[in-house]
């Protein structure tokens, strides 16, 4: 015989292994500080990248001046400048980041728990059910 | 009213049943009108400006992801704006890459409104947006609309009503300088467009405050959010015109506006206290069985019953009219009393049509909560759940009895 509600409990497994399930798997399967170091790093690397586009925009912008009085600049000033810039835009992009994904992992976690007690009552049901044959 | 609930309750019937039809078939309709917009407005090249290739791309979006329209969108608008000016292709380029490198990495759902803001700034409704976002997203919703704006602005710049005299005479200029002074050029163009920036704040102030009075908890949030959200966009909008003489149309902005609180209204009718969510078919397998189930969602309102005319009998007298369905639940309710006179029990259905018409506000928030969002969602799985496993319990306890006797 077929169990109702242990279909209903299995197509509601199902439904969320197929959506976000997935997603919150993969997040699960990380250390939440793993996890979070990953999307910092990988943060650091698009910012860095928007940084160095940004930069380069703003060459093309200022090339004529910058070509005209390029031997009275102040390099050292400059770069100082821009690395003063790099830093606090990197870092406050990382801290963002920080936040957003620790609060991700914290949900996913929260949602894979109540999928694992779901998993867990699926079992329990099977188990009843095969001792209920056996008697 | 009762008709428009009716009305509504078809329409969700309609896309529940034909929910993967619709959805591409939105999908299709909401490329074309944004490739047949660009092609209007950018298109520079013949080839791409072709209405044929429209609606090819077009059909092609409609069976791949949204995120897929949003990137076919900017190819499209990145080639037509090449044909014009190889340094203006860099910029926006540039600009769209930064708003993936920085936003989207983050949140790559909400590119649709990136794509419906400058899709609305087209077609003359922009102020429809933030009412928008601010009841059906989120507060992050202010970045991905901030970046359509831009979107719209720097294409707008480039378009082939605006774009700057300057701009095409330098386009036949192909030394290194003439280069440089067209990057300068358009990043000032487009930089130097205060407008953008009024629209910008004007949306973001909107958009929180849409979504933060909804939010509360008060009778007819919704309703509130809406208007309040009008009036501070207009407010806002008319300062900014003001402060910085942008010219934008004062009559056109309360007239925007009013129409913005129309169609709120309108998604507030739809979206509230609906539950849209889709049929699922999934499949699995134990030990015994190979299941292939197809879920369902529980529908709500009865549809518009059919009516039995007023019959003359044969004496002249009218006779009464019946309400078919109606007839047919009484005398089934009839039975089922006569047969299980203890059992007071309502179905799943009827408790559920119940609460949806006499719940009070602080009920219809959570309803609508429960649907809303993700965490809410999984609050509700949790409900399921214990109703699940009071019912297994239910039956143990009568096997157990069966048992016993």
């Amino acid at each position: 015989m077929i169990n109702e509600s242990r279909v209903k409990l299995m197509t509601r497994l199902a439904v969320y292994e197929g959506g976000e399930g997935k997603k919150n798997m993969s997040i699960g399967s990380y250390f939440r500080g793993d996890y979070i170091s990953v999307q910092v790093i990988r943060s650091v690397i698009c910012g860095t990248a928007a940084f160095l586009l940004v930069f380069a925009l703003y060459l093309l912008y200022d090339m004529e001046e910058i070509i005209a009085g390029f031997y009275d600049m102040d390099l050292m000033g400059i770069g100082k400048t821009l690395l003063m810039r790099y830093a606090v835009f990197i870092g406050v992009y990382s801290v963002i980041t920080y936040i957003v994904y620790a609060l991700r992992h914290r949900q996913a976690r929260r949602r894979l728990r109540i999928y694992y007690n779901n998993l867990r009552r699926l079992d329990s049901m099977y188990k009843k059910e095969s001792a209920g044959k056996k008697n | 009213m009762v008709i428009l609930l009716q009305i509504r309750e078809s329409i969700r019937r309609f896309f529940t049943s034909y929910d993967s039809y619709c959805i591409a078939a939105g999908k299709f309709l909401a490329a074309l009108i944004v490739f047949l917009l660009i092609n209007k407005n950018i298109g520079y090249s013949e080839v791409l400006a072709s209405p044929v290739i429209a609606v090819l791309a077009a059909l092609f979006c409609s069976f791949l992801p949204p995120n897929f329209t949003v990137v076919a969108a900017a190819a499209v608008s990145l080639l037509h704006i090449y044909a014009l000016s190889p340094e203006g292709m860099i910029i926006v380029g540039s600009a769209f890459l930064l708003m993936m490198l920085l936003y989207f990495r983050f949140s790559p759902k909400d590119t649709v409104f990136v794509l419906l803001t400058p899709v609305c700034f087209s077609l003359k409704i922009p102020f429809v947006i933030p009412v928008a976002a601010g009841l059906l997203g989120g507060p992050v919703s202010v970045f991905a609309t901030a970046c359509g704006t831009i979107a719209y602005y720097m294409l707008f710049y480039m378009s082939k009503s605006e774009v700057p005299a300057e701009l095409t005479a330098a386009v036949a200029k192909s030394t290194t300088e003439g280069m440089l002074n067209r990057f300068r050029f358009i990043i000032s163009g487009i930089l130097g467009n205060r407008g953008m920036l009024v629209f910008i704040a004007a949306f973001s102030i909107t958009i929180l405050a849409v979504y933060l009075i909804r939010r509360l908890s008060v009778d007819h949030s919704w309703i509130i959010a809406i208007f309040s959200g009008t009036l501070l966009e207009i407010l806002v909008l008319l300062a900014g015109e003001l402060h910085f003489k942008t010219g934008i149309s004062a009559g056109g902005v309360v007239a925007g506006s009013l129409l913005a609180a129309l169609v709120g209204l309108v998604i507030m009718f739809f979206r509230f206290n609906v539950d849209y969510s889709r049929t699922e078919r999934v499949q699995f397998e134990d030990d015994e069985y190979y299941y292939y189930v197809k879920a369902v969602p529980k529908n709500t309102v009865e549809p518009a019953a059919p009516r039995v005319k007023k019959i003359k009998g044969g004496s002249g007298k009218d006779l009464p009219e019946y309400h078919v369905r109606r007839s047919v639940t009484e005398d089934k309710e009839k039975k089922s009393s006569s047969v299980k006179k203890n059992t007071e029990k309502k179905t799943p259905e009827k408790r559920t049509s119940e609460k949806r018409v006499t719940e009070g506000p602080r009920e219809r928030r959570s309803v609508e909560d429960r649907y809303r969002s993700d965490e809410a969602r999984s609050s509700a799985a949790a409900r399921m759940d214990r109703e699940v496993a009071a019912k297994a319990r239910e039956n143990r306890q009568l096997r157990e009895n069966k048992n016993r006797t």
